[in-house]
């Protein structure tokens, strides 16, 4: 369970929080590390020796189209995350799309979910906004199902 | 006259958010901007008031890729304020960490984000799939600077065991052992990983320019030493703000450096450090540099790629040599009593020489915090080598143009993120 984002820049943080808030949840599944990460970079090396991973991170539409507070749910395949998981905002412009797909170019890619959250504010030092806010307790329902579901009875 | 507006949605690879804007008739510039958004203000403003001991799990939040830079500047700069003796072996495993930062940081630079550009490939991917075996092993090499800095500073969002006065608890040797192995089977990968480098079609761009850089008399600078530059300029960290100086640019609220004197702009980084400081590459990087072909004076920005990996060569043998000399710092901590007056320091971050400058008053609260990321030392200079570089190509297509001028704010490194998220660049063609 990896969450993403910077602690410090607005919507940027809800993947760190989701995660944060799930984690009393997450520890008494089996099987389950949960990571937070500071940039999308780093997923390179935490899908090594994994069988699945569930990604949460903010995303941003490019040209809009998205209602801030939007959760999208998409997985990998034998190609990498679709579109909806490019415009995650990670770190270096090389972020979970990259490092999944090249986790598929390289043909050592686990069963990945990418759990992505439009966002509307990522100025340094801003609180979450208001939609993202309000999106929290869902997003946090929605990283534990998924964890149940991937960690088996 | 024909008038057009291309518009690329994103600089990929490059961190943070920005744009660079460019205006051309004919073969002239009439116009480029580069603009970036920048929130470094935003943690200078977040640090005062607060107390030095929360500065080192402030300060890495800035960069997702270079945390351990931040708190080493930070905590070094601190340290000599309030004339702190560290214990013995905090050097070491401090440059340690820093080092598995540079393997990390440059591993991921050199092939994930500009060798794509040089193969004139669309991303990393591609270039996985074309070379397959060689991203695996530029990947494992990668992945052992990231374990040297969880080992030393923690597995959490950013390391959180450096302090001001060392190490809130120290690696074991039994905890670092198990890293040389790896480490010498990166070692061993890298003359080979030289002779592909040297085999990457390198665009030119020859120039004159100031470089700059950390010197230290015993070792390779990383996080202590004077700055020097590669016109024989000499000074301290403490003299920084009288050597170099930042202005406004209306076009961004990113600040660009210059020097005070001649208003110049001037050049940190990888390459700045090998011409400061070859003498001091170790064994094998001295021959990943040769191989890769690099030989210095160099001043072309594009034998920065040779230079990274002559420098995560050095941080590997030096990682080697740091973990079998190892003996944990005891106590992990030094006493540490604050004082009031001011500190400044700089060490060397990927991407270039990293200043901090804080004001403290006698109870330790932060009065007053100055950080002068590398990136935007580098910005001024950015702008000059897109306008040196652009009018040799602006008769390409706008599709290869824009390649083109990626690869150039690219091949820096740049940290805009320490800024936001996107580089959007468009051309209007008069």
């Amino acid at each position: 369970m990896i969450g993403l984002g910077n602690p410090e820049a607005g919507d940027d943080a809800v993947g760190l929080l989701s995660v944060q808030l799930a984690r009393p949840e997450l520890t008494e599944l089996p099987g389950v590390e949960i990571v937070q990460a500071g940039a999308g970079v780093h997923v390179i090396d935490l899908l090594q020796g994994i069988e699945a991973a569930v990604v949460v991170d903010a995303i941003r539409a490019p040209l809009g189209g998205r209602a801030p507070g939007t959760v999208v749910r998409v997985e990998a395949g034998p190609e990498g995350l679709p579109a909806e998981a490019s415009s995650s905002l990670s770190s270096h412009g090389f972020g979970v799309a990259e490092a999944v797909g090249l986790a598929a170019a390289l043909g050592e890619v686990p069963l990945v979910v990418f759990i992505g959250v439009e966002v509307a504010e990522l100025t340094a030092g801003s609180p979450l906004s208001a939609p993202v806010e309000a999106a929290l307790p869902a997003l946090v329902a929605a990283v534990v199902e998924e964890a149940r579901r991937l960690a088996g009875p | 006259m024909t008038q057009r507006q291309v518009e690329v949605p994103v600089i990929a690879r490059v961190e943070g958010e920005g744009a660079l804007h460019i205006t051309t008739k004919d073969d002239e510039i009439l116009d480029l901007r580069l603009e970036i958004y920048e929130p470094p203000r935003f943690f200078e403003a977040f640090l005062q008031g607060r107390h030095f001991s929360e500065v080192p799990d402030i300060v890495p939040r800035i960069c997702g890729i270079c945390p351990v830079a931040y708190q080493m500047s930070a905590i070094h700069g601190l340290e000599q304020l309030f004339g702190v003796q560290v214990p013995d072996g905090t050097h070491e495993l401090r440059r340690l960490l820093y080092c598995g930062e540079w393997i990390e940081s440059h591993i991921l630079h050199i092939f994930l984000l500009a060798a794509p550009d040089f193969l004139e490939m669309h991303s990393a991917i591609e270039m996985a799939k074309e070379h397959p075996e060689l991203v695996k092993t530029v990947l494992g090499i990668k992945r052992v600077g990231n374990d040297i800095m969880e080992k030393v500073g923690g597995r959490e969002i950013h390391p959180v065991s450096p302090r001001v006065g060392g190490f809130s608890r120290a690696a074991r040797k039994r905890e670092l052992d198990p890293l040389l192995p790896r480490l010498e089977w990166a070692l061993e990968q890298m003359p080979g990983i030289a002779d592909f480098v040297a085999t990457l079609p390198r665009p030119e761009l020859p120039r004159q320019t100031e470089m700059v850089g950390l010197v230290h008399p015993d070792e390779y600078g990383i996080n202590e030493g004077d700055l020097a530059s590669t016109t024989g300029r000499r000074f301290t960290a403490a003299e920084f703000e009288q050597v170099s100086r930042e202005e406004h640019v209306a076009h961004s609220n990113a600040l660009h450096s210059v020097m005070v004197d001649t208003g110049a702009p001037y050049f940190v980084g990888p390459l700045a450090r090998v011409n400061l400081n070859a003498g001091q590459l170790t064994p094998v990087a001295t021959d990943v540099m040769r191989r890769a072909g690099l030989s210095v004076p160099e001043a072309d920005p594009f034998f920065s790629m040779a230079a990274r990996l002559a420098e995560a060569t050095l941080a590997v043998e030096e990682s080697i040599r740091i973990i079998r000399d190892y003996r944990a710092p005891e106590p992990s901590m030094a006493q540490v009593t604050p004082r009031a007056g001011r500190g400044m320091w700089v060490t060397e971050a990927p991407r270039g020489a990293l200043y901090h400058r804080y004001d403290v008053a006698e109870d330790g609260t932060i009065l007053e915090a100055k950080i002068v990321p590398p990136t935007s030392q580098n910005l001024r200079h950015m702008e000059k080598d897109l306008r040196d570089f652009l009018p040799g190509v602006l008769d390409r297509p706008d599709e290869e143009l824009t390649r083109l001028c990626e690869m150039v704010v690219r091949n820096y490194d740049p940290c805009i993120s320490c800024a936001t998220h996107f580089l959007t660049l468009d051309v209007t063609r008069l």
